[in-house]
């Protein structure tokens, strides 16, 4: 009895020991982050800065809506939103047909929609910028909506078609028998049922359009077009850093991943495949 | 069958409607820049300019070059490095979390934050961290008498990559935990209640009933993780933008580099299609283990 007393309390000492360590190294960057962009200069730019805020501001952010940043703002949530509700859209209907019709070339589809799942934006990039200016759609917005759906779909599709093969066949079959088209048996039967799958899917694909670097920084070049993450880089140009700017864009952008994170927790303690969430 | 028997098999018409806009995105807007990428690395490509058919130059002229030879090592080292560390210390986590202790739930809430954050956001962050002159980091290690001079992390040659894959593991390490969590809860409980009787320490129960349960878990998510981090580019490029002298620089880095700084859009592809043999490889093995078949 008393050795296992004992061996309980050093098994909770390790554990504790492990998780609190864990927990520092993870807030850390998050609390600096925060307590930066609430810093004012004079007490930032210090080479033996405090670890405790001592004075704080909202200038950085009065400065940020000043610089203009809203617009960063708006063209992200432009982009982002438009982007969401399309592609959305789309995977929802064609996973729909990979998983409930049967079609020649059916198979050829699901393992393509994979490949370019995997396919990375770094081998991409160049030859979308090629395409992009032969369309003569270079600094616009617009051309990220093209450009987007390339890593959104394949990841919704991916998504969707797990959720829809998880839904039993035979409520559709009684649907069918009753003299529903196969259509109506998807907006009214699968849609539905699968809401909140699709649902965790949207927010999803809202960050990561909302995230999005690569191709933001290839194609967009005027502030009219850009979106956050560039703006957010626009307050380092090469080692020029205006970093109570940086960091209260920063906490900015990241709005919409706190939404995403509330939303992931209830979605992610049902059981997380792997490769179901890129990051 | 019974859905065939049901009429659906005349519904090919709409199957192929349903499916058409995704096919559109995958087979042109993907494809179609995807194999014209690959001509044109075949050719002299830069901005503006019509290009010239040069047949393998580039290959080449790339792979005559040491810097290319440097980058692909910093691409290897940083992904192994990346994926060996995020696994262990996930596993770490994974296994810690498995366990019911007070609190639980907070501490699993808190360790998902760095990848709720974005890669630009997560870059900043650590490269205010990481700051010279004003960075937390070495004003902390001095205080704390475990450095007399301030490192370089940005700068120094030998420690940029590290400052790199640091950030990474810092922002990768949820992905690792969280999978893995998810197949360690599948595993049988009295397994391990079977060990104990038998005397078999917490080493042996570890690499005898653990890893062996959550190996097929372990294998994809290392080789999702190594796919995403052979191609990162965010992270490296706004960390140390791939400096000093490429001594931090990736293939993907290397690519943008080519492509917009020396203006050379055809030896740029070269460089991306030169590793694309490689990704081939990571992604058939990948896709054989995820669940492909609709």
């Amino acid at each position: 009895m008393r050795r296992t007393t004992l061996w309980k309390i050093r098994k909770f000492t390790l554990i504790y020991a492990i998780v609190v360590i864990a927990a520092v190294w993870t807030l850390f960057p998050v609390y600096w982050m925060v307590k930066s962009s609430l810093t004012p200069n004079d007490v930032m730019y210090t080479p033996k800065p405090s670890l405790l805020p001592s004075h704080w501001t909202l200038l950085h952010y009065r400065e940020l809506i000043k610089a203009g940043f809203m617009r960063y703002v708006y063209n992200s949530l432009y982009v982002a939103l438009i982007c969401t509700v399309v592609c959305v859209f789309i995977s929802v209907i064609a996973s729909y047909s990979l998983t409930r019709l049967k079609f020649k070339g059916r198979k050829f589809v699901a393992k393509s929609i994979i490949y370019s799942y995997l396919l990375p934006a770094s081998v991409l990039f160049i030859p979308m910028y090629v395409a992009v200016s032969r369309l003569g759609l270079n600094d616009n917005k617009n051309a990220l909506l093209i450009v987007y759906p390339t890593f959104i779909v394949p990841y919704c599709c991916y998504m969707l078609i797990s959720y829809f093969k998880a839904i039993p066949e035979s409520l559709e079959e009684a649907a069918l028998i009753d003299g529903c088209s196969s259509l109506q048996t998807l907006y009214k039967i699968i849609v539905p049922i699968a809401a909140p799958g699709i649902a965790v899917v949207a927010t999803f694909t809202f960050t990561m359009s909302w995230n999005e670097f690569l191709y933001a920084l290839c194609l967009t070049t005027s502030p009219n077009q850009q979106t956050v993450t560039i703006g957010i880089a626009s307050f380092k140009i090469s080692d020029q850093a205006i970093w109570g700017l940086l960091m209260s864009s920063s906490v900015v952008a990241s709005i919409p991943a706190v939404m995403l994170y509330f939303l992931a927790q209830r979605f992610l303690k049902s059981g997380l495949s792997a490769g179901g969430v890129k990051f | 069958m019974r859905a065939e028997a049901l009429g659906r098999k005349y519904d090919r018409a709409l199957a192929y409607t349903l499916i058409l806009p995704v096919a559109f995105v995958i087979f042109i807007v993907i494809g179609i820049p995807f194999v014209q990428a690959l001509y044109l690395s075949l050719t002299n490509k830069t901005v503006g300019v019509e290009p010239a058919f040069i047949g393998l130059k580039n290959y080449v002229t790339i792979l005559s070059d040491p810097d290319y030879w440097k980058v692909l090592r910093n691409t290897f080292v940083y992904m192994i490095a990346c994926v060996a560390v995020k696994l262990v210390l996930g596993m770490i986590l994974a296994v810690v979390l498995n366990e019911k202790f007070p609190l639980r739930g907070l501490f699993r809430g808190i360790f998902l934050i760095p990848w709720g954050l974005s890669g630009m956001v997560t870059a900043m962050t650590w490269r205010w961290i990481y700051d010279d002159t004003y960075g937390i980091l070495n004003s902390l290690f001095m205080r704390w008498g475990l450095i007399d001079t301030p490192i370089p992390w940005i700068s120094g040659i030998h420690i940029a990559l590290v400052s790199c894959i640091l950030v990474d593991v810092w922002r990768g390490i949820p992905f690792f935990m969280f999978s893995l969590l998810g197949g360690l809860q599948t595993i049988d409980r009295q397994m391990y209640e079977a060990a104990t009787i038998d005397g078999a320490g917490w080493t042996r129960q570890f690499f005898g009933i653990t890893v062996p349960s959550v190996m097929p878990v372990i294998a994809i998510t290392a080789l999702l993780s190594c796919i995403w981090t052979f191609n990162d580019f965010e992270n490296i490029f706004l960390v140390t933008g791939g400096g000093p002298v490429h001594a931090s620089a990736v293939i993907s880095v290397y690519t943008y580099e080519v492509a917009f700084l020396q203006n050379a859009m055809g030896k740029s592809l070269a460089v991306a299609g030169s590793v694309i043999p490689i990704l081939v490889v990571m992604i058939i093995v990948a896709t054989r283990r995820l669940n492909t078949d609709a």
